[in-house]
């Protein structure tokens, strides 16, 4: 039986419908980005072992389905997180309000906890729409802002990393 | 509303007298003497103040609990003193230490140990149970099928219920606090399962609208149970193959209990360090329970092949063995009975049998009675040394082979008597009277009924010659031609008596006597008569002879009848030579003519 790692913690990827958070945990587990669109309907569960400053921490990561007019996150799911990864889509300007209203709803289930604001898609520039004046706010609490793509890969271990450094301190 | 005022100074200092001073210190001695002299005594007492071990004593255990409520920097800073104590300590008196942790570790070990061997125990016995019956047969054709191994299949099979894996989950954060798996199940992503488990709870509790408090109780795919124990600060989820019973349920809510009664701090705590949570393995492993299906009494038609298979052998043994055992006896009392043959121990050598004993060298060769009972020299071997049996047939065999017996002697044995009948050479005969009486067992050889061959043929060349006459005329003396040629025929005859006398070692005379008719002068007839014979003489002397010599007689007339008679009857009326043959011993003594 293998050895179980003796520091974990919950971690929640938040954000709107199709912002990318499913493609940045695969990016982030497993290395390998998958092109297709894996619609998830409730929470999808993944783990990742993170080395931070000599300690081994394994982070379970809880890829909670986007929030829209359909589907509500359900904060049932957010219960217990040590950090969160907020995610934007960069190219649709409409999933920072949906950011700000998960964070509210963050802040309110798991108590102050830190986060990475994360503006995904950086590889679609042409259809960028987002500036950093729309989520000013949001950036002024996280540890960390970041644009990112889940396809190129950029940004995605530098926010876990910074993430579980994070939540070792606190 | 009147604000507080306090006095104020004089405005100038009055002036002192020395008289105003020096009532100033009686005043002020009055006034505080006792607190003055308790001051002294304080101001004395710090300058010269040092701990004391009592002081310190009083305070310290108030001093450590308040300081560690504050921060862990005591904790830190008392962890490698207390590792050093201890290490000390371990070197100094490891007994104090074993007796202060055996309570602990006793128990523990022996725990762990009773359920290893239980789980071994019960895993072996399933796996013999059914490894020789029919149905086992059929599980094995299925495992090889299947590629799972033979203890799985029969795990399956028989499976009532087994507890195959325990989760221990941190409620509020999902994660996973500890997890124990049954042998031989391999857990994989127990985190993530641990996550997933939690989350279908939040998802049934948010979807149908109940209390936090309310939690899934049971899960269900295919004969797999998921049994979930809900507690304040933890979940006991046990993964459950078959159909467990309710029993089940109360083993994992005192598990569930013990934890929370044991980790109360530290759930509450949890801030997702799970190695504190170790501690809960032994508790965990308790809720790994299987159990099986009961086998029928009754023993597996595959044991009883195998009993009847096994009884079968031994009877093949048994029979074999008491063969074996026959033919060993009989070829005993084979040697035993064999002339010749004195077998006197037999000792085993290993997987050989080695016959020691005494063998005549005219007796069968043993090898040949090992081959005839089919024992191989591997098996058994003759190690004999040489003897002479004198037993009669014995004697009798070694007077064939030493006497170089011809086919035409006949011996047998009569008390110790070489009876020897038939007929043999001269020779065979005298080397036998020589070598008989030598021969072990022989005391004496009779020859009566052995007829000598080559004193049978002299005798009749002897009779030959004897029959024969020669005829002369009247007053005749000399040799005509066809007496020549009838004599020199008979000198033939003669020389085949010469080498039969010589073989026989005798020196035979032959007597040529001759004859004359009566009538005529005595006289006459008397010279002519012993002319006659001497004319025969010079006739045969032509050639010679080695052991026969010669005499000729003149008989004159023939009248003794007895002389005539011999002869046989003479035409010639009496004139004629006859021959008369004598065995002289000594030939020295004879003249030759």
């Amino acid at each position: 039986m293998k050895e179980q790692v003796g520091l974990q913690k919950k971690v929640c990827m938040l954000g709107g419908f199709a912002v990318g958070k499913t493609s940045l945990v695969k990016r982030f587990v497993s290395g390998i980005f998958s092109e297709k669109y894996h619609t998830t309907i409730g929470v999808k569960i993944d783990q990742k072992s993170q080395c931070v400053e000599d300690t081994e921490m394994l982070l379970v990561l809880w890829d909670v389905y986007g929030d829209d007019d359909f589907q509500k996150v359900r904060a049932s799911y957010l219960q217990g997180s040590a950090g969160f990864l907020l995610v934007i889509d960069g190219t649709r300007k409409e999933t920072v309000d949906v950011a700000r209203h998960l964070h509210t709803l963050a802040v309110q289930t798991m108590g102050p906890v830190p986060y990475v604001l994360v503006i995904n898609k950086h590889d679609l520039l042409d259809s960028w729409q987002v500036v950093p004046e729309m989520y000013e706010d949001l950036a002024s609490s996280a540890c960390l802002v970041l644009q990112s793509s889940a396809k190129t890969g950029e940004g995605v271990e530098l926010a876990f990393a910074e993430l579980a450094k994070q939540m070792l301190t606190t | 509303m009147a604000s507080p005022s306090r006095p104020s100074p004089p405005k100038s200092s009055p002036k002192i007298s020395l008289e105003d001073s020096q009532s100033f210190s009686d005043l002020r001695r009055l006034l505080l003497a006792p607190e003055q002299t308790e001051l002294e005594q304080l101001k004395g007492r710090l300058e010269q103040f040092t701990l004391q071990p009592h002081d310190v004593g009083r305070v310290l255990p108030d001093a450590i609990r308040l300081r560690a409520k504050q921060d862990s920097r005591l904790l830190a800073s008392m962890i490698p003193i207390t590792q050093e104590a201890l290490s000390l300590s371990i070197k100094q008196s490891p007994q104090l230490i074993s007796d202060s942790i055996a309570p602990i570790l006793g128990p523990a070990i022996r725990k762990a140990i009773a359920r290893a061997m239980r789980g071994m125990i019960q895993s072996m016995n399933q796996t013999l149970e059914y490894s020789m019956s029919w149905k086992g047969l059929q599980w094995r054709l299925e495992a090889f099928r299947t590629g799972k191994s033979f203890a799985e299949v029969v795990l399956l099979h028989t499976l009532l219920f087994r507890v195959e894996q325990v989760f221990l989950i941190h409620k509020k954060t999902g994660l996973l606090l500890n997890h124990v798996v049954a042998e031989g199940v391999s857990g994989q992503g127990e985190e993530v399962i641990s996550g997933m488990l939690t989350a279908i709870q939040d998802f049934v509790r948010d979807s149908f609208g109940q209390k936090q408090e309310d939690g899934l109780e049971s899960l269900r795919i295919g004969d797999l149970t998921v049994w979930i124990e809900q507690g304040s600060g933890a979940i006991l989820a046990g993964v459950i193959r078959g159909a467990p019973p309710i029993e089940l349920r109360e083993v994992f809510q005192e598990t569930l209990e013990t934890i929370h009664a044991q980790f109360s701090e530290l759930l509450q705590a949890f801030k997702g360090d799970v190695t504190a949570f170790g501690d809960t393995r032994l508790s965990l492993e308790d809720c790994l329970q299987a159990q099986f299906e009961k086998k029928s009494k009754g023993l597996p038609i595959m044991f009883w092949i195998l009993l009847g298979l096994v009884l079968l052998g031994l009877g093949m043994w048994a029979v074999q063995a008491r063969s074996d055992h026959q033919r060993w006896a009989q070829l005993l009392e084979r040697v035993g009975q064999e002339p010749g043959l004195v077998v006197t121990s037999v000792q085993e050598q290993g997987s050989k049998s080695i016959f020691y004993g005494l063998r005549d060298p005219l007796a069968i060769n043993p090898e040949q009675i090992l081959s005839e009972f089919g024992y191989s020299f591997e098996q058994a071997e003759f190690r004999l040394n040489p003897f002479m049996d004198l037993t009669p047939e014995f004697v009798h065999k070694r007077a064939m082979s030493q006497l170089r017996l011809p086919t035409s002697v006949v011996v047998s044995w009569e008390d110790a008597t070489l009876v020897l009948a038939g007929e043999a050479s001269h020779s065979w005969i005298q080397q036998t009277q020589l070598l008989g009486p030598l021969m072990p067992g022989v005391t004496q050889i009779q020859m009566e009924e052995l007829v000598d061959t080559d004193l049978k043929q002299f005798e009749t060349l002897k009779a030959k010659l004897e029959g024969n006459t020669v005829s002369f005329g009247l007053g005749k003396s000399s040799i005509t031609q066809d007496q020549q040629s009838a004599l020199l025929s008979l000198a033939e005859t003669i020389r085949d008596m010469d080498q039969m006398a010589m073989v026989l070692h005798i020196s035979p005379q032959i007597h040529i006597q001759g004859f004359s008719s009566p009538d005529g002068d005595r006289k006459l007839n008397q010279a002519l008569s012993l002319q006659r014979a001497k004319s025969v003489l010079n006739v045969l002397m032509n050639r010679s002879f080695q052991a026969i010599t010669f005499r000729v007689e003149g008989m004159g007339p023939s009248s003794s009848t007895q002389a005539l008679s011999s002869m046989g009857s003479g035409e010639s009326l009496g004139r004629l030579v006859g021959f008369r043959v004598l065995l002289a011993p000594d030939r020295a003594s004879e003249s030759r003519p």
